[in-house]
């Protein structure tokens, strides 16, 4: 497979730019109609992936994470729409491009998995020739040969040729969600985005199909976005990672440090919001409130109606990003330009069972 | 009373509810033609022999992949499947075989059910307060209007939808899906219970919810000494409020035992491989990658469940006597009980090999 091959010798789109990073996202809005109003989903979100990274971003439902990876293949609702920001692949700005135009680098250069892979699937046809069709159609692959490549391919993620003719419902959750990477890998692109991969899936199976992304990756030398709520899948297998809040970035960088010294009191509360079972001690600690209605979000920084920590000014200004020497970055008012960066302490809550 | 964790340790008292030998069959379809060619019929076995006990003001984790049985256990518990075999007893007396209407309605006062989605449990066109009324006015109880109004704005205020006044008078979807999840706890509080089933009832929330809906069901059996079998395929979540945790497979439980024992000191190969993938929020650490099991394949399907141990087509430890004989449930101290020929005579579990250590991306 070509796809074996080093990064730097892959075929490149021919409005590359050499020098480019593989993907600049700067100044991200897409925004939602419903009825009059306006949902301002994603609201002014920057990023880059380098080359052969694995990047999570994380959130809860309604940050912007699933419709940021919508709006980079271009396969946003049609009631959705980018109104500001660029999307540089190779240096191309995607953000700008026609729906044709994009077709060229949806597949090819950007594909992307599904949570339901049984919805994503066509129910009435083979595996192995759903996998061959985006190789037959888009790269102009001949049948037999994209059948060839299919089959490798299926292989590849663990689907034995023998259950290649078979139809998804003759498959179990964990196979067809293996088959539904088999498809995303079937035009060899550059980046793969895995949209909750592995939400409705047995843990065990999880951990099946994690391992097979993390081998996957470093075998072809992928680029990985992968989005979840559930921050330890991110822990587990990203090197970056991006923690969203209503539609803005709140913190980002390096997945050995935002977890382990995280400085965003939303990335804070979260953390300490997952039961860990690998810890030494049971906690449960709650984040009161709800994110805001993104068709009026607060103004100042929209964390502040939740932040045990807010101060007068984060309800009254959107805080900037501030980049420590570490290389996380982070918008709250609590680290002001030239902070240190040292952690904000947040107070903690009362054991519970003591109401 | 308080744990080592500061956390309050609520009086657990006698036996509120107790499983004994139950077992589900399900027939499969395609049984005809077994019929008619002289064969008997496939069946699935979902519950195989399952043997609990939950006392007084008890948190008990179920824990469980799909097909593992957890869901039907819930279900028999509440009457809403018939076992096939085995019997149910609550506070001593036998609730295997409830004749009439009567019979039934007193036993499901004491034994709830709360769902994993809300949004299926309500409907959207019945206020909040009617919502939770219901069961009063279906079972005739509670006494008068002014009386079960009473009782409904107590067991708002209790899920702590507070002002419940302001609550009870609003529409499923006016509400959050932490409240609406709150709404359904209320409809169990009622009926003032002995025992609430919950059935993955926070697996649809997000994170910053489900740590609050969690805290709230646990203030409630510290006040009220109400007892939970809580349902998860999340070991973590089990691990984070359970007093104990029964760990099944295949229909049969695999090991059951203090929540502490059973994570830190898992008997069991299924158990320690669980406990291995269970993701965590902190980057394995460069020095000491964390060892993982994962284990090779799928559950098998409930129709034909392995000879011997059921587990042992997966198991990293099996050896002979596995294939062809089933482990009782050996009793290793403390309360702690392993189905595994390696727990016998109490003894602890040899290390699990560890998968291929996941390649490290590059740039890591």
């Amino acid at each position: 497979m070509s796809g074996s091959e080093p990064v730097a010798t892959r075929a490149l789109p021919r409005l590359a730019e050499r020098s480019a990073p593989l993907l600049e996202v700067e100044g991200l809005r897409t925004h939602f109609q419903l009825g009059h109003e306006t949902v301002h989903a994603v609201d002014g979100v920057s990023f880059r992936l380098e080359r052969g990274e694995a990047l999570g971003i994380a959130g809860e439902s309604g940050c912007g994470k699933t419709t940021t990876a919508l709006s980079l293949i271009g396969l946003l609702p049609p009631n959705a729409r980018i109104v500001e920001g660029s999307i540089k692949l190779y240096g191309i700005d995607l953000a700008t491009r026609s729906e044709t135009a994009l077709r060229r680098y949806r597949w090819r250069e950007i594909a992307i998995v599904f949570q339901g892979a049984m919805n994503a699937l066509n129910p009435v046809r083979r595996i192995l020739d759903q996998v061959a069709e985006p190789m037959v159609q888009r790269l102009g692959t001949g049948e037999r040969e994209a059948h060839e490549k299919a089959g490798d391919l299926l292989e590849l993620v663990g689907i034995p040729r023998a259950r290649a003719r078979a139809y998804p419902h003759q498959l179990s959750g964990g196979m067809r969600q293996r088959a539904m990477i088999a498809m995303a890998l079937a035009c060899d692109p550059a980046i793969v985005i895995g949209d909750e991969p592995t939400t409705a899936l047995d843990v065990m199976i999880q951990a099946q199909i994690l391992e097979l992304l993390q081998r996957l990756q470093k075998q072809l030398g992928l680029s990985l976005i992968l989005i979840t709520h559930d921050l330890s899948v991110i822990a587990e297998t990203c090197d970056r990672v991006m923690i969203m809040y209503a539609g803005l970035v709140a913190e980002e960088g390096a997945v050995a440090e935002v977890f382990t010294r995280p400085r965003h009191p939303y990335t804070q509360r979260l953390l300490a919001a997952i039961p860990n079972i690998h810890a030494e001690r049971r906690t449960l600690e709650t984040i009161p409130g709800s994110p805001p209605d993104l068709r009026y979000p607060p103004p100042g920084c929209r964390f502040a109606p939740r932040c045990p920590v807010a101060m007068d000014i984060c309800r009254i200004e959107v805080p900037s990003e501030v980049r420590f020497a570490d290389g996380v970055r982070v918008a709250c008012h609590h680290y002001p330009a030239g902070s240190d960066g040292t952690p904000v302490t947040l107070p903690t809550d009362a054991p519970y069972g003591t109401r | 009373m308080t744990d080592q964790n500061g956390r309050a340790q609520p009086a657990i008292g006698d036996e509120v509810l107790r499983l004994e030998g139950l077992e589900v069959q399900f027939p499969v379809r395609g049984g005809l033609r077994n019929r008619l060619s002289g064969r008997p019929a496939d069946v699935v076995r979902a519950v195989d022999g399952v043997d609990l006990a939950i006392r007084n003001g008890e948190v008990l984790a179920l824990v469980g992949e799909s097909g593992s049985g957890k869901t039907t256990i819930g279900r028999v518990i509440v009457k809403l499947t018939r076992q096939t075999a085995g019997r149910i007893w609550l506070d001593g007396n036998d609730m295997t075989d409830l004749s009439g209407v009567r019979e039934l309605r007193a036993y499901r006062r004491r034994v709830q059910i709360v769902f994993q989605d809300p949004y299926e449990t309500l409907n959207p066109r019945q206020s909040i307060y009617d919502f939770v009324a219901e069961p009063l006015v279906v079972n005739r109880i509670g006494g008068s209007d002014a009386d079960r109004r009473l009782q409904v704005l107590s067991a708002l205020d209790s899920a702590g939808l507070r002002p419940a006044e302001e609550f009870a008078a609003r529409f499923p979807h006016e509400l959050s899906g932490g409240q609406r999840q709150r709404v359904v706890i209320a409809g169990a509080l009622v009926m003032d219970p002995s025992i609430i089933v919950a059935d993955e009832p926070v697996s649809m929330l997000d994170l910053s919810i489900r740590t609050e809906l969690l805290r709230l069901m646990l203030d409630l059996r510290a006040e009220r000494s109400l007892a939970y079998l809580f349902i998860t395929h999340d070991l973590s979540l089990a691990w984070v409020i359970a007093d104990r945790i029964a760990v099944l497979y295949l229909g049969k439980i695999m090991e059951i035992g203090p929540a502490e024992a059973v994570i830190r000191r898992p008997r069991h190969p299924y158990t320690a491989a669980l406990v291995s993938v269970s993701p965590s929020p902190e980057p394995p650490a460069k020095a000491s990658p964390v060892s993982r099991t994962i284990l090779v394949g799928e559950t098998p399907d409930a129709v034909h469940i392995p000879p011997g141990c059921r587990f042992h087509t997966r198991c990293p430890l099996a050896f002979d006597r596995c294939k062809v004989e089933e482990p009782p449930l050996f009793d290793v101290g403390d309360g702690q009980l392993a189905a595994c020929w390696l727990a016998e005579g109490g003894r602890e579990l040899p290390v699990l090999p560890a998968s291929d250590p996941a390649p490290s991306s590059a740039g890591a």
